[in-house]
Parts: C-alpha cells; structure tokens; sequence
C-alpha cells in the first residue's frame, strides 16, 4: 500500500508544476528584490551598492517601527473578529430558518474591489455629511468625531472597513468547514441528548479547529502584509498616523524614489511576517492537533 | 463515479419540549435575528449604495449626504461607461483571463495538496513551507523583478503574463484553505482504494477531487473575486487595449484634474453582475456538494 | 480525465521553462522588434495620462495631433498608451527601473523631474525649444543646468474661487486685504457657514494656502531661497505665516475634518454650496466656465479673488502660487530619439493653439485670445496671468520627493495641531540641510 502513496514519480509530477511557478515568479524576484536592499538605488539612475546600509537604517527607522506597530494591532483586531465571524458561521450553518438567504447576503461585500468600498466608507466616515456622523447625530451626540481626519482614532477608524471588507471571506470558510462535519456524527450526538450548544462547542468546532488555525495565520499574514484600503483611504495619514508596513515600504519605493530602501522594507516585512507566523502557530499549537 | 443524493437530516434546533422552554426560544430567536437582520442589512447596503452612487451626478457625489437617492437618475453614466474606452472587450478580457486562472490554480493546488496530505515522502514539509513562505511576500517587492523577467522573453503585454501571475500568486492562499480541509477529510476511502489496487491518479480525480468539490467551490470563489479584482498585474504588465481588462477600464475615468465619479459607479457596477451571479451559483455547489460527500464519508 | 490533468502539466511545464531559459538567453534581442519599425513604419511610443472617460478634451486634441501628424508623415506610426494619473505614475516607476521608458512621455516639474535627467533618462531638448514662444518662466522648471528636458503643456496659477450669493446673503466684499480677508472668514464662521474648503488629505492643496501665506508675508523670494538652501527655512516670514495658518485653524476656517477630506471631497463642498472659498489651480475653471455637467446657476455665483495683500508683509497681491503642470520628454534611451523630438515641437506647438479653446487647459505657450470666443473668467484669469508679478512653483514640486514628504507631513500636522509653527518650520530645516 505504501508504494502506491510514495511513488516519486507522482509526486514530482503533482507538485513540481505549482513549485516551479512560485519559484520562478515570487521566490526569484523576492530574491532579487533583496538584492536591490543593498543598493542606494531611486530606480532611476545607477545602483551603487551599500551593502547592509538600508538595512541598517530600517533598524533605526521610528516611521517603520511604527507602522509596524500599527500592522500589528490590525493583525490583533483581524485575528479577534474571527470569533465573531465564526459565531455567525456557527448560526448560518446549523439549518436555521433564512440561513441560505442569509449566507449569501454576509459574502456580498467581499465581492466588490477596494474602489468601491473606499469611496463608500469615505463617505461614511465624511465628517459633516457622512452617515456616520449623522446618526451619532441622531443620538444627539454633540462633538462628532473627525474619524480619518483625527490622528488619534484614524488608524481605528480605517480597521472597521478593513476588517469589514473580509468578513465575506472567512464566513464562506467557516461555513464550508462546518458543512463538512458529516451530519451522522450531529445525529449521533444528538441521540446521546446533547443541546445545540453542546454539539458547537463539543464536536463542530473541535472538527474544524485545523481550519480555524488556517484562518489566523491568513488573519495574521494578510493583515501584517495589507496595503490596498489604508493607501487609497488615508494614504498612511494623517502626518503618518495610519501608516503600516506595506504602505509605508510602497511609499519609500514608488513615491519617494528610495527603491533600494524600499526594497528592504520589503524584505523586513517578509521576516517579521515569518516571526508572527511562528509565533501564531506556537500560540495556537495545541495535542489534539493533527499531525502529518 | 454514482451519485447517491441523500436529503439533508433535518435538524431544527428550536424543537419545543415545553411550554416555558418555548417561550424562551422564541425570545431568544427573534433576538437572533434581529441580529442577523442588522448585520444583513450592513452587508448588503454597499450593493444598493453602489447602484445610486453610479445614478448620480459628479456634483451630487460628492457634498451630499450618502443615504441621498439620485435627484434625477442619471442613466448617461452607464452610457458614457460602456461607450467610452473599449469596456466590452475590457469585459471579455476580465471573463476568459478570470476563468483560466482560477481553473489553473485550482487543480494545481489540490495536485499539490493531495501530494503533501496523502502521499508519503520526506520533503513534503519544506515543500509546504515553501508555499507557506510565498504567501507572506508583499506583491509590490516582486513587481520590478517580475517585469524584467517578462520583459525578457517578451512576455510584456501579453495576456499569459497576466494568467501565470494571477494562478501563481493565489496558489498559497488555495493551498493553504485546501490543506485546513484535506485534514479533516476522512481517509478510509482512499485507503480502501489503495487496497482494492487503484492507481493514484484514479484516487485523485474519481475519489478526492469530487470529495472536495465545496472546498474547491468555496477556493473558486475567492480566487475568482481575486482575479476579477485585481489590479497592479494588469496595469503594470499590459500596455495595449487589446489586453485589458475592467480594473483598469475604470482608471479610464480618473482624470488628471477631474474623475468621472458617475461613470467610475456604472462601470463598477457592470462589473460586479457577473461575479454576483457566479458566486451565486458556486455558493450553491458548497451545499450541494456537502449534501452529496457526507454520504460517502 | 488524466489526460487533462497530464495536458496541462505539461502545459506549465513548457510555460515555466520559456520564462527560465528566456530569462537567461534572449535578453539581447528584445527591443529592437519592439520599439523599431513594424513594417516599414518607424514606431514612436507616447504615454499620456488623458483617458477618453476623463479628459475627453484633451484626449480628443492628442488624438487629431497624431492624426494629422501621421497624414503628414506617413512613414511614422504614432502608438499611445495612456493611463489614469496615479497609475501612470506607478508605471513610469516601473519602466525607468526596468530602462523601458516610452520613446515619448509626460513628466513634471523640478523635484518629480530632476532625477530622471541625473539618471541620465530623458534627452536634452534645447535644440526644439523655441524659448520666445513661452511664457517667461515656465521653461525653467523643467531646465537642469540651463538646459530644457521637458517642454511644458500647461500653466496653472491658484486664484482665491468664492461663492458670490454666500458672499451676498452676508454683506460680505471681496477682501484686498488679509483684515478684511479675516473678517470675511470671521462673518461666515460666526454665522455657521464653511468658510473654506480644503481637502488636506491630499496635502498640496493645505501647502498652496501656506505657501500664499508665506509669499505675502515675506515676499516671493523667502520660500525659494529656503528651498535652494539660499536662505533657511526657520526665517521669521515663515515661521509668522505658520503662525497665521493655526489661527486661521482655530477660526475655524477651514472645513470640518479636512486632514481626512481629500481634494475631490473637499471639492464637493464648493460645488454644493457648502462651504464659500476654495483655492485651487485654474485646471478647475471649466467647472465654474464650460462644464456641460455643472449647473448653469452654480457657475454664475463663481467668481475669483486674488489672495490678499498682507499688510506690512514684502509680497504683493500680483505674485500667485502655481507653475506649469505637466511637460512632454523623449528618452535618452529612444531609438527614435530624433522622430520622437519633432512630434514633441509639434504637438507643443498645436497643443498651444487649441487647448484654452477646447480643452479649458491653459498652455504654457504664450495664448493669442483676441480671435477666440472665450468664457470670460479665462480672460480674466489670462490677463491676471500676464500681469503677474511672480509665480511660486508648488513647493513640494521644487523640492525633491523626500523633502517634499517632510514638507507635506508636517503641513498636515501643522493644520491638525500636531506641529506647533517653530515645529513646522525646524522640521522642514532640518529635512532642507540634510539632503546635501
């Protein structure tokens, strides 16, 4: 039987198409985008190379300690609302009522790009005539907050259509997976006298629990790496207050002509990306893990 | 491979013992879903919020409140959307290099998923990790570096760049949700078809792949709306019309002094039907296909 | 089915192994077949940034121009790509650092511009420029030692817009002086009405009110020496225009929120009558002029106003903030170098007689209005244009990008209190001294 499982053959031809494609496509450009790390270079003229200079200078860069800070508390909120999101999953998945509508209705904003959604949430977030403001208004709320514009909450402010915008994503996951329990083993519990709650927390999610560390690492890297609503929103301001890595390494590339600088910011990103995950998945490790 | 259809156990949670206990379920439920109603109705407001935003005036916008509905329905939006800049073919485009990418990513990340979970050999670990590791590179890195090397076997401006760099791109994020569910699926039947001699190209697409047909509709779908999204690739990559797709048809409409802010509402709206109706349809398949693999499991 | 599967890897095995070995070999062979001839037409590659669905205008004039270009010149084939503004920023990065520059593009000024030259990209033009043909100055933002490397298409300066029937309902006139300029911020303040709107999200436009600031109060020549290291930047002018942008923030002035408001969000006030002044560059008068899509009655309650005169101050109230906008290059690295010059002369040349009239984009070109049948605020703004004593360049655009960051951070925290005005101005100083 173990043959048949472990025959090389099959295994290079499964495997080596996609592992080929990310060699040649990310790991040799990452690798050459490290490389550009050690030049002094705009991305205009000629390089010169530095050697460890830039990242030398990242190390003692304030601005990117601070976005880093600040991609890492999105990575907190984004990991922390996947409770929630997995609560709604646990609701929509046990055969209630209007669930199928429901469903369907959570996972539209996913579908729409970050064009729409930051034109829709910078008129929510529109100081004097955004729906925000008007309905703490209607509250009577007297001192409307400036939202994007107050360097005190505009990081807060920007996190709630960031983390917004996937709620689609992991709901679909989290339904899925709860879909896969097979029914049988429901029924089974069912007839030992087990009450709703007891099979969500019993048997579903330890059932779904592999999926569930899947969806934090996503959580935790994407957030770590995000970029796209934070630039076109606040473009990392005001004076910086919502910069995060990606955004502040896109910055130093593309608009301030510090390539090479930029360079190696990404290349920062990528090992602290690579210390989160680690610790995540020490964080999340547990016996009942299942192991390969 | 025969297709037993089971109908679903129905299991209704508020099956009402006793009087009192009824009472409090039904509390409970319309609490549930008040909830549920609220949350549907942040969720599905961008959607008709978008529909209004692409019937208004450049003017009405922007200043006016965002609950406003259109004075005057402006229609001319979808009409200067569609006539100006080639949206149609841009649209075509969108469709085909979507649908390509995402049947690519697919079935190479469940080859690759297959080999790590089920077969055995000793560096599908470094094998995963390498995937692992992809995922946490940050795109606009790789951006330089990719164009020279496109550029240098005159890939640039040509659509193929676009598809591998849509199928490579969103192959670890595949593989990774494909793994969280290859460990939960049951391995008895695979095993009972290795003893039974089935070679294992016969396991993977008569026993595995249509196992993991909601797992795989659930990757469509985000692969999909990736794609379908996505933008960086396509500007930097593709330089004629020939070859573009609706991301950038919108950048049609932002101007150097002025945005087409109307236009920019149609041509998104326009854009999202299609993917509406698929993921619709794939959404579907997440159940059905539920419904049909618990059987065998 | 295995067949499928076996196809298609095989499939990505042959695309993988094109991209590995073409990477490695054919490296020398690329660009001659692509920016040479096709056929037996010389191919000259442009990139704009005036999309059909925005700039339709200016879409249109380019498009004639290469038309009757290419009917004159038969043996040329014009090809354009064109790209909306940001993203034909993020390109133009991405082809300098793969040396792929189009034959034919569009640049900016000074700081945005200075690089490329330095890297040796875009070619001298010194032999098609035709100096007396533009307007004084407008040359030179685009000259690295005395020699031109792009020729400018536009030229915008930045009047004071205001809300005539919001000035009306309060009694207000149109103030000469910064007093009077305050005491019209003050009536409206008090009566709840948005005194101004500014999209600071975006930050040059806050930067445009301070640099008017600046200008009136220590004259034209303070700023620019503090950027050409002539002068220091902690110069009391600049410091006490600081001081008059906080007080003017703590009026309340400006639009509630404007550190979050972009400029086309901030912009939406004016046009909705929200708020009653709105500095901007003349690229918005056919928005108050021409516009087919702008209400007829909101257009005739625009007018404009020169940024008052600060008393006691050196600058005076003829001296305007703005500069030439974007300009044509050619790449150094163009085969076509010399094919790609002549359309340039060209296009300038057509371009100066036909976009006030079609496009509402003032030329650098020196304009002849006497024949044509011109909205009257153009004129208005051309002859203001004539009589100008000095144009400041934008000054994120004099500086370089890394300065120019510094100097729009710190305008945004100057306006959000973040930055006090010896703040503001030690910041950008030590940002200034830096750099060399």
């Amino acid at each position: 039987m173990k043959n048949v499982m472990s025959n090389k053959f099959v295994i290079t031809l499964y495997t080596l198409p996609a592992l080929l494609l990310i060699l040649v496509l990310i790991y040799i450009p990452i690798t050459l985008s490290g490389y550009y790390g050690l030049m002094d270079w705009d991305g205009i003229g000629e390089m010169k190379f530095i050697g460890l200079e830039n990242y030398v200078t990242l190390v003692q860069d304030k601005v990117f300690w601070t976005s880093t800070w600040h991609s890492f508390q999105l990575a907190i909120f984004s990991a922390v609302s996947l409770l929630l999101y997995l609560g709604i999953s646990l609701v929509l998945a046990s055969k209630i009522k209007g669930s199928d509508l429901l469903r369907k209705i959570y996972l539209i904003p996913m579908l729409l790009s970050s064009v729409a959604i930051a034109q829709l949430w910078m008129k929510i977030f529109d100081p004097n005539n955004g729906m925000a403001n008007r309905l703490l208004e209607i509250f009577g709320v007297e001192n409307t907050p400036l939202w994007l514009a107050d360097p005190e909450i505009a990081l807060y402010s920007i996190f709630i259509p960031v983390i917004w915008q996937y709620a689609g994503f992991y709901i679909l996951i989290y339904y899925a997976a709860l879909k896969n329990v097979p029914d049988e083993v429901i029924e089974a519990a069912k007839i030992d006298g087990a009450n709703a709650l007891q099979i969500a927390f019993r048997i579903k999610l330890p059932l779904i629990s592999g999926i569930f560390k899947v969806t934090i690492m996503l959580a935790v890297v994407g957030s770590l790496k995000y970029f796209d609503l934070i630039y076109v929103m606040t473009g990392g301001g005001p004076n910086g207050a919502s910069e995060v890595m990606a955004s502040y390494m896109y910055k130093e590339a593309f608009k301030l002509n510090n390539f090479g600088y930029g360079s190696a910011l990404g290349f920062g990103l990528l090992v602290i990306c690579l210390v989160m995950t680690w610790l995540t998945s020490k964080l999340t490790k547990s016996n009942d893990d299942v192991q390969f | 491979m025969s297709k037993v259809s089971t109908q679903p156990v129905t299991t209704n949670l508020s099956v009402p013992k006793t009087t009192k206990k009824s009472y409090l379920n039904k509390i409970g439920f319309g609490f549930l879903y008040l909830i549920l109603g609220a949350f549907a109705i942040i969720q599905i407001y961008p959607l008709i919020w978008l529909v209004f935003f692409s019937l208004k005036t450049n003017q009405e916008v922007f200043g006016m409140s965002p609950f406003s509905l259109p004075q005057d329905p402006n229609w001319e939006n979808y009409t200067r959307a569609w006539t100006s800049g080639n949206i149609g073919l841009y649209f075509f485009n969108s469709v085909w290099i979507t649908i390509l990418s995402v049947v690519l990513t697919t079935i190479l990340a469940s080859l690759v998923t297959f080999a790590v979970t089920r077969m055995h050999w000793k560096l599908s670990g470094l094998v995963l990790g390498l995937f692992l590791v992809a995922y946490m590179i940050p795109l606009h890195s790789t951006i330089i570096p990719l164009f020279n090397m496109y550029n240098n076997v005159n890939l640039i401006d040509s659509p193929v760049s676009i598809v591998l760099s849509y199928t490579t791109f969103n192959l670890p994020l595949t593989i990774m949700i494909l793994l969280g569910f290859y460990r939960t699926f049951p391995r008895e039947i695979e095993e009972a078809a290795v003893m039974d001699g089935c070679s294992v190209h016969r396991i993977f697409f008569q026993i595995t792949l249509p196992m993991t047909v909601p797992v795989l509709s659930t990757t469509a779908i985000i692969n999909m709306i990736y794609n379908w999204n996505e933008f960086v690739f396509v500007n930097t990559f593709i330089s004629s019309d020939k070859w573009k797709t609706l991301t950038v048809g919108i950048n049609n409409f932002v101007g150097q002094y002025l945005t087409d802010w109307g236009a920019i509402g149609a041509t998104l709206v326009i854009s999202i039907i299609p993917i509406l109706l698929t993921f619709l349809f794939l959404s579907n398949k997440i159940v059905e296909g539920m419904a049909a693999g618990s059987v065998k499991g | 089915m295995l067949k499928k599967k076996a196809v298609t890897a095989a499939l990505s095995l042959a695309l993988m192994g094109g991209l590995v070995l073409g990477g490695c070999s054919s490296s020398s062979s690329k660009s001659e077949d692509t920016s040479k001839s096709s056929g037996d037409k010389t191919v000259v590659k442009m990139m704009h940034l005036w999309p059909e669905g925005s700039a339709k205008a200016q879409y249109t004039i380019v498009d004639d121009i290469i038309k009757t270009y290419e009917k004159e010149h038969p043996d040329i084939d014009i090809q354009t790509e064109i790209l909306g503004n940001e993203q034909y920023k993020e390109k133009i990065k991405v082809l300098s650092a793969s040396n792929e520059l189009p034959d034919i593009g569009i640049t900016w000024a000074a700081g945005y511009m200075k690089p490329f030259v330095e890297g040796n990209m875009f070619a001298p033009l010194d032999d098609i420029v035709q100096e007396d043909k533009f307007v004084a100055g407008t040359l030179d933002a685009f000259s690295v030692d005395q020699k031109p490397y792009a020729i400018p298409l536009e030229l915008n300066i930045a009047p004071v817009y205001y809300n005539k029937e919001i000035f009306k309902k309060y009694d207000l006139e149109v103030p000469k002086t910064y007093d009077e300029f305050l005491k019209v911020v003050k009536t409206l303040s008090d009566n709840d009405v948005t005194p101004i709107t500014v999209g600071n999200k975006d930050r040059w436009t806050g930067s445009m009110w301070y640099m008017y600031l600046a200008d009136r109060i220590g004259g034209p020549e303070t700023l620019n020496n503090a950027i050409n290291r002539t002068g220091s930047f902690e110069d009391p002018a600049l410091v006490k225009a600081a001081e008059e942008i906080t007080k003017l923030v703590d009026m309340d002035a400006f639009v509630k929120g404007f550190n979050g408001l972009s400029n086309d969000e901030a912009k939406g006030y004016f046009m909705n009558e929200q708020a009653a002044m709105y500095i901007m560059g003349t690229w918005e008068l056919p928005n108050y002029t021409t516009s087919p899509d702008v209400d007829q009655k909101f257009k005739d309650k625009v007018g404009y106003f020169k940024f008052p005169a600060y008393e006691g101050g050196k600058g005076n109230i003829d001296s305007f903030v703005g500069g030439p906008g974007v300009a044509l290059f050619a790449s150094e690295q163009s085969k076509v170098k010399d094919e790609a010059k002549q359309f340039i002369s060209y296009l300038v040349d057509e371009w100066g007689k036909r976009s006030v009239v079609e496009a509402g984009v003032i030329p650098a070109t020196t304009v002849d209005t006497s024949g044509s049948d011109l909205a009257q605020m153009y004129i208005d703004i051309l002859n203001d244009l004539g009589n100008a004593t000095n144009i400041t360049l934008y000054a994120d655009v004099q500086m370089s990008a890394g300065v120019a960051d510094v100097h729009l951070n710190q305008i945004q925290a100057l306006f959000g209190g973040q930055s006090t005005p010896k703040e503001f101005t030690k910041a950008q100083e030590e940002a200034l001294a830096s750099e060399k």
